[in-house]
């Protein structure tokens, strides 16, 4: 097949402007306030400083902050796995009658409004004085991540071969023990991929997390991103640029890992651009 | 929109790992007991006192005493007699449509030119399609707002060093509507096009180049060959692709919220914004609750649309 030059220069273009925005995030976390307020832009920093991710990471609350989002976060992450592996070999190695049923609801309720569950959590949460805590977070969390789960890991025991489940049991091994020595260890990649689909989903969130938590030193590192913006004092753009890459950068690094299953797991209504 | 836990009765089909000839095997319903508990705990039973709240007066008094009454269909009759809702609903369908459009017009254009570049160009454009798309929407909506910034962002300098726009230096992108929506589709369209153009690309890997072949040897122009034998095969993909974009779309919240709160006024108002800001800004939780429930309703025609393709397009459940 021939390739037209003008593809590759096309391609060439669309790259660059497409960049562009990761470009001048990483170019203003590393410039000095006062490259950054200039009338010309500096289309690269003239004298690279650190000095705007030791601003950000001595904020009052980044640490607190910090803690609370990998709290909550791997919590998340080891529930989802843990109650989600059982559930998904449930729909995958076995039949039963509404099976097909408890699919469907799992799908639909991945396509449900965010204000749609975050009012009448916020309201019931708030009736049993769990505003402000880890467990009202975590909750709201696995709403999102934990059928996500279900669904992709579904999907990695459907491809696993009857004819390993049928040896096993020609051995003599019982359907517990199948499932723990034999599926389990078989679908090791999809509890990774999950894995790091309920990382981002948790690590990403700013309106549960905003809404619920009510209290600066409860907030987790998405809100602490917002609150640089000060439209009284000025918004401080370095120090915000900077905590930017540290947020984006474990996702980016964990996109990069999984993006061979992103395209084929994500028809599921995955990761929310 | 119930579950009922799975009565572990289970036909008996061939290789299940079940004991054949026994009493119905309950493996399954012990396996699912973690996740049912919790998926009713976390979603069918918010869902159920959402609509139950909509049918309330539940305010920012009830949260502090608990009292609240039942209302009947106030909430309703007064949201649909209220013309800023009106406005938020045909907001959120015009702006949705334009995300969608936008976003999938330049996805389907990357895709096929990822069919067209060198390996080199390929593998450049798929690491920055995956770094727009990897970026938290918190993180870029804040970008957005440095890059738009009036005075020093350098989107206005961009702007004033064309010179058809006049000194563009201090536009405020989020101080008026027009702007704004512009700012904002740029922000979606820019996260939303990486997910459309690789997933239509991994299709368009798929479709039998002899079919291509046999067509330009007819003498079709590449235009021809892409409309004709290249969209056919593509067509699945993009239904599923726009139905999603679409439910998202529909659903954004955070870069409108960051970027321009839903203002100025509440002219960048959508459907999701509206409703924050009636619950959780006024605290007409019984309000919001009942704008919820009509956003919800308007998505499930939508979402059975999209689950009943998944079921065509091979997904065995």
């Amino acid at each position: 097949m021939s390739r037209p030059r003008l593809s590759n220069v096309l391609a060439a273009i669309f790259c660059l402007v497409w960049v562009f925005p990761v470009y001048w995030m990483i170019n203003s976390a590393f410039k000095p306030r006062s490259e950054l307020l200039t009338t010309s832009p500096h289309f690269v920093p003239y004298h690279p400083t650190f000095d705007n991710f030791v601003t950000a990471v001595t904020q009052a609350n980044f640490l607190t902050n910090l803690r609370n989002s990998v709290i909550v976060v791997s919590v998340t992450v080891v529930l989802s796995i843990v109650v989600g592996i059982f559930a998904a070999a449930a729909l995958s190695r076995f039949r039963f009658t509404g099976r097909r049923a408890i699919l469907v609801v799992i799908l639909a309720v991945q396509m449900l409004p965010g204000t749609a569950l975050l009012i009448p959590m916020f309201a019931l949460f708030n009736t049993a004085n769990l505003l402000g805590t880890y467990f009202a977070l975590i909750l709201a969390y696995l709403a999102t991540t934990l059928p996500f789960s279900i669904w992709v890991m579904r999907g990695f025991f459907v491809a696993i071969p009857k004819e390993i489940e049928e040896a096993a049991r020609c051995d003599g091994a019982g359907t517990w023990r199948i499932l723990v020595s034999v599926l389990f260890p078989l679908v090791g990649p999809g509890v990774i991929a999950t894995s790091i689909f309920a990382f981002i989903a948790a690590w990403n969130d700013y309106l549960v997390a905003y809404t619920f938590m009510q209290d600066q030193s409860r907030y987790t590192l998405p809100v602490w991103l917002a609150s640089f913006t000060n439209p009284i004092s000025g918004t401080d753009y370095g120090g915000q640029m900077a905590a930017s890459v540290i947020f984006s950068l474990p996702v980016v690094v964990f996109f990069l890992f999984i993006q061979r299953n992103l395209v084929a797991g994500m028809s599921a209504g995955a990761v929310k651009g | 929109m119930t579950v009922e836990t799975p009565t572990g009765t289970q036909k008996e089909t061939a290789p299940a790992p079940s004991a054949r000839g026994r009493r119905p095997d309950l493996t399954p319903l012990w396996l699912l007991t973690p996740a049912g508990v919790v998926i009713t705990l976390v979603t069918l039973l918010p869902i159920v006192y959402l609509v139950y709240t909509s049918f309330t007066n539940y305010d920012q008094k009830t949260l502090f005493t608990g009292e609240f009454r039942y209302t009947g269909l106030e909430q309703y009759t007064s949201l649909l007699s209220s013309g800023a809702f009106w406005r938020s609903l045909l907001r959120t369908v015009l702006f949705t449509a334009a995300m969608v459009a936008g976003s999938m017009v330049i996805g389907m254009a990357v895709s096929h030119l990822l069919t067209r570049v060198s390996r080199f160009w390929r593998h450049t454009t798929t690491v920055v399609l995956i770094l727009a798309w990897a970026m938290p929407n918190v993180a870029s909506s804040l970008v957005w707002n440095w890059l738009f910034q009036p005075g020093y962002g350098v989107v206005n300098w961009a702007l004033a060093q064309v010179r058809v726009f006049g000194d563009t230096t201090s536009l405020n992108w989020a101080g008026d509507p027009a702007l704004a929506y512009t700012a904002i589709w740029l922000l979606i369209v820019w996260q939303a096009v990486p997910f459309i153009a690789l997933t239509l690309n991994a299709a368009e890997q798929q479709v039998p180049p002899e079919y291509q072949e046999a067509a330009r040897l007819d003498g079709a122009s590449e235009f021809t060959v892409y409309r004709v034998i290249t969209l056919t095969f593509l067509r699945p993909t993009l239904l599923l692709v726009t139905i999603l974009s679409v439910i998202w779309d529909y659903n954004v919240f955070n870069q409108i919220w960051l970027f321009s709160g839903g203002g100025p006024g509440d002219s960048t108002s959508t459907l999701g914004v509206y409703t924050y800001k009636t619950a959780f800004v006024g605290f007409q939780i019984g309000q919001g609750a009942a704008i919820s429930v009509i956003t919800t309703v308007l998505l499930l025609g939508l979402t059975a649309l999209y689950i009943r393709n998944l079921l065509r397009s091979g997904e065995d459940l």
